[in-house]
């Protein structure tokens, strides 16, 4: 057996369980897949709208933390999401992720909106949309899902966030004085224009994936090729936006294109299969295993025992028999509706699926409404309420199970996906329960 | 049209579970086969994306390019059951028109018969080039395929002959299942594993037993590959009722596990009891360990190992309990491969037209191996490590092998 065993590979259940392994303590961790990091888009969102665009995440989540008190945030706290955000900083360095919980960058998606987010690729960031940058968005022909045209001519068309006041244009985003300089020339505007090249990833494949060609830019000689065939075609000035397909494993691939093609460059991340999102997903992953973690994946859990206040073990379906799982404290880091820890039937009964916890939320009525494009839907705001130690609570705020706790998105309170608070809330409440839990077992 | 063995339960449930794909692309991410190939499109198109347009024989045969590793249903967060749909539809378009070679290679035990008698022989001629170019041609087995070297001995023969164990057994029977590779080629690996169990105190019951068909199975032979499961049930049950049954061929216990099931829908209550008391050996062994049982007075052996957790071991849902066990040895540091396949998967690497596909599939674990130790390498299922050794050059073993050693049984 071990001391913890942690349920859900995302990144909550990534984060703790490296912080448990760390803190000294035999971990386990289950998961279903290889995780739902690499469907994300590589970057760490804390606080993106309210609905309002936010600037500052951690200024704002502690207005939420005071004025909401259903929200995670309200028992993660400023300092909570700042300890986790820093965690994971330290965890992963700065080939991964730059940027601070005081600043959300602004940085252009696929279809040429602009997304606030806290931390960020340093492949992402000089896309950090300031007034009067000059932007050269280019497609690959034979790449599925990366539409230079609409990128750039819905960019072209948006207002800047931060309009005559760009937060970031003091900061040397790259060092490039010739965009500083036109920055401060041209207020509130940007100027974008979108261009294709046709550079193969490999014979014989007209329509390749983000993933194909991320593969090809781990190859120095594929670099070399495609700056070749681009670095004519740019103009004096611009900064270059790629799709986030610049090398999978080799994390210097895109500063080795922009070398190459003497321009900064930047990553705008795709649909899944999302590049950016790996690289996370297999960085934290191998250092969750280098620091002794037990993986077990293709572990789906169909029931539990508990007893003297407790879990006791945990069973899933191996093939063949079932096995069960025991520890001194579980973990749940399983997520919400997208990943089935939360289920709801045709009858409208919400169910938390591993260990049937009660669930806060469910009073709103309706739970969902019939206006697609409308306000909030009520349901996405229900999960599991926690303590300030993340223990899962009942509707009494009693401890539902003395060692059992949770983190992430299976903690109800907020609608994460429209307020950009999802990793924030994972990654808070990951650190605040592993230390609780290194705490319990000391 | 399809045959018989290919109308089965297994295929309606894991048609059913095509519809919980929501087409997140993760087991793209996951797949070796088409990172390393355009002529397989991967497991989501493939998969459940194609098998909604199936009504019989596919029109697509990249479905071939599949090597049915597994590693998409592994990593499938909705359970979608992609490489058993790929291996029930591959089976529906080869019905019709079988190729020898897929017929001949899937005889594992009839060539562990046939070979041993004449094992030096045997082996000039794996090693003979015009033999192997001619094999090529006429069955369509690349030449530089890795073939089993054949035994002088094989294991029925070494029990008959070796000297009863002196030491009384104190934890009771199980029973051990060696797999045709076990009983033949493997030979060695089988001898270690009953004597690390024996020095256990277990007493161990090595019935006579037949192929589990798992290569007949992965090549679309589901009515042979049926018949030879059940019957290895027999087998094993006929050792003792309710005993564990043990085995240190990965693949095979996988077959036992839930292949047979999932992919061909044997429903057999036969099976069933065999497949919920089978445990893989490093299995068994962490089992123990967990419930305090295992002895850990490991002699040291200060080195450093790469292994490699074999696909058809990783999608038994048990994590790599090779991994845990030989944490436990003093000294000892593996490294995991972290690759997803070595490339064989099974025979799928064997096949001429397969052959640079699979060897560009195993060929980042290669460089691990060898970088990581030129002298040593570990991987739990048998043509895994022949895959490994001829192409790494770097001798491969059971992890069973560094135990058996850490008991000063070596």
């Amino acid at each position: 057996m071990s001391r913890v065993v942690v349920i859900g590979v995302g990144l909550a259940g990534l984060t703790a369980a490296n912080r448990l392994a760390a803190g000294g303590v035999d971990v386990t961790l289950l998961s279903k897949g290889i995780g739902g990091l690499q469907l994300g888009q590589g970057t760490i969102d804390v606080l993106g709208y309210t609905p309002d665009r936010v600037t500052n995440p951690v200024l704002t989540l502690a207005a939420i933390a005071s004025s909401r008190p259903e929200h995670p945030y309200a028992v993660i706290g400023a300092a909570g999401v700042h300890t986790g955000i820093e965690y994971l900083k330290g965890l992963l360095g700065a080939k991964l992720l730059v940027g601070d919980v005081e600043t959300n960058y602004q940085l252009p998606t696929a279809v040429g909106a602009i997304r606030p987010t806290c931390l960020a690729s340093p492949s992402m960031v000089a896309g950090h949309v300031r007034d009067g940058a000059k932007f050269a968005i280019v497609g690959l022909r034979r790449l599925k899902d990366f539409h230079p045209k609409l990128v750039a001519e819905n960019l072209a068309r948006s207002a800047l966030p931060d309009g005559a006041q760009p937060t970031r244009s003091k900061r040397s985003l790259f060092g490039d004085p010739i965009a500083e300089a036109f920055a401060k020339q041209t207020p509130g505007h940007l100027e974008v224009r979108h261009l294709s090249v046709d550079v193969p990833a490999r014979e014989n494949e007209i329509d390749s994936s983000g993933l194909t060609y991320a593969r090809a830019f781990d190859d120095p000689a594929f670099r070399a090729r495609f700056a070749e065939t681009l670095r004519p075609l740019l103009a004096d000035g611009e900064t270059v936006g790629l799709p986030a397909v610049l090398g999978l494993n080799d994390l210097t691939a895109w500063s080795d294109v922009a070398e190459k093609l003497g321009h900064p460059v930047f990553e705008i991340p795709l649909p899944p299969p999302s590049v950016p999102g790996m690289r996370l997903n297999a960085a934290l992953t191998a250092k969750a295993k280098a620091a002794g973690v037990r993986m077990v994946p293709g572990s789906w859990t169909v029931g539990f025992r508990a007893g003297n206040g407790g879990i006791l073990g945990l069973s899933v379906a191996a093939a063949g028999a079932q096995r069960e799982f025991t520890a001194d404290t579980f973990l749940l880091a399983t997520g919400g509706f997208e990943s089935g820890a939360l289920n709801l039937d045709s009858h409208g009964l919400v169910t938390e699926t591993v260990f049937g916890l009660p669930l806060a939320g469910l009073d709103a009525e309706p739970l969902i409404h019939g206006d697609y494009w409308g306000a909030e839907q009520p349901l996405f705001r229900v999960g599991v309420r926690v303590g300030r130690d993340m223990r899962v609570l009942d509707g009494a705020g009693a401890v539902v199970h003395d060692n059992l706790y949770a983190a992430g998105g299976i903690i109800g309170g907020s609608s994460r996906w429209a307020e950009k608070s999802g990793d924030g809330i994972a990654l808070g409440s990951a650190v605040l329960a592993a230390d609780s839990i290194l705490k319990e077992l000391s | 049209m399809t045959t018989e063995g290919v109308e089965f339960a297994g295929h309606e449930l894991a048609r059913a579970s095509l519809d919980a794909c929501v087409k997140c692309t993760i087991c793209e991410t996951a797949c070796p086969v088409s990172a390393v190939t355009p002529l397989f499109s991967g497991p989501k198109f493939v998969g459940p994306q194609a098998e909604r347009f199936r009504n019989g024989e596919s029109v697509d045969h990249s479905l071939d390019y599949c090597s049915s590793c597994g590693a998409c249903t592994l990593a499938c967060p909705q359970g979608v059951q992609i490489a058993e749909l790929n291996s029930q539809a591959r089976a529906v378009m080869k019905a019709d028109h079988m190729p020898l070679r897929d017929q001949l290679i899937t005889r594992t035990t009839l060539m562990g018969m046939m070979m041993t008698p004449v094992a030096p022989i045997a082996n000039a001629a794996l090693r003979n080039l015009p033999i192997r170019t001619i094999v090529e041609k006429v069955i369509g087995i690349h030449r530089d395929a890795p073939m089993p070297p054949a035994q002088t001995q094989t294991l029925q023969g070494w029990l008959k002959k070796r000297k009863v164990p002196m030491k009384a057994p104190t934890r009771g029977p199980v029973v051990f299942f060696h797999g045709c590779a076990g009983g033949y080629f493997e030979v060695e690996t089988s001898r270690k594993s009953i004597e690390v169990l024996e020095y256990l105190g277990y007493e161990v019951i090595v019935p006579k037993q037949g192929c589990c068909g798992l290569a007949q199975q992965s090549n679309g032979l589901f009515d042979q590959a049926s018949a030879a499961v059940l019957k290895l049930c027999d087998e094993l049950r006929g050792a003792g009722k309710d005993l564990t049954i043990i085995s240190s061929s990965g693949s095979c216990t996988g077959m036992l596990k839930h292949e047979a099931h999932e992919i061909m829908g044997v429903s057999d209550d036969k099976l069933k009891d065999v497949g919920t008391r089978i445990r893989d050996m490093m299995e068994f062994l962490l089992d123990l360990h967990d419930a305090g049982e295992l002895p850990t007075d490991f002699a040291r052996i200060d080195m450093t190992v790469p292994y490699h957790a074999p696909c058809q071991l990783k999608s038994q849902g048990m994590g790599q309990p090779a991994v845990e066990v030989l944490k436990l040895i003093p000294g000892l540091t593996v490294v995991e491969s972290g690759a997803a396949c070595c490339g064989i998967a099974g025979t799928y690497g064997l096949k001429k037209e397969k052959y640079e596909v699979a060897q560009a599939v195993g060929k980042p674990l290669f460089d691990m191996v060898k970088r990581t130790n030129p002298d040593l390498a570990l991987c739990d299922t048998e043509t895994c490590r022949w895959q490994i050794e001829q192409s790494s050059g770097v001798k491969t073993e059971h992890p069973i092998w560094m135990v058996h050693r850490a008991y000063g049984l070596s």
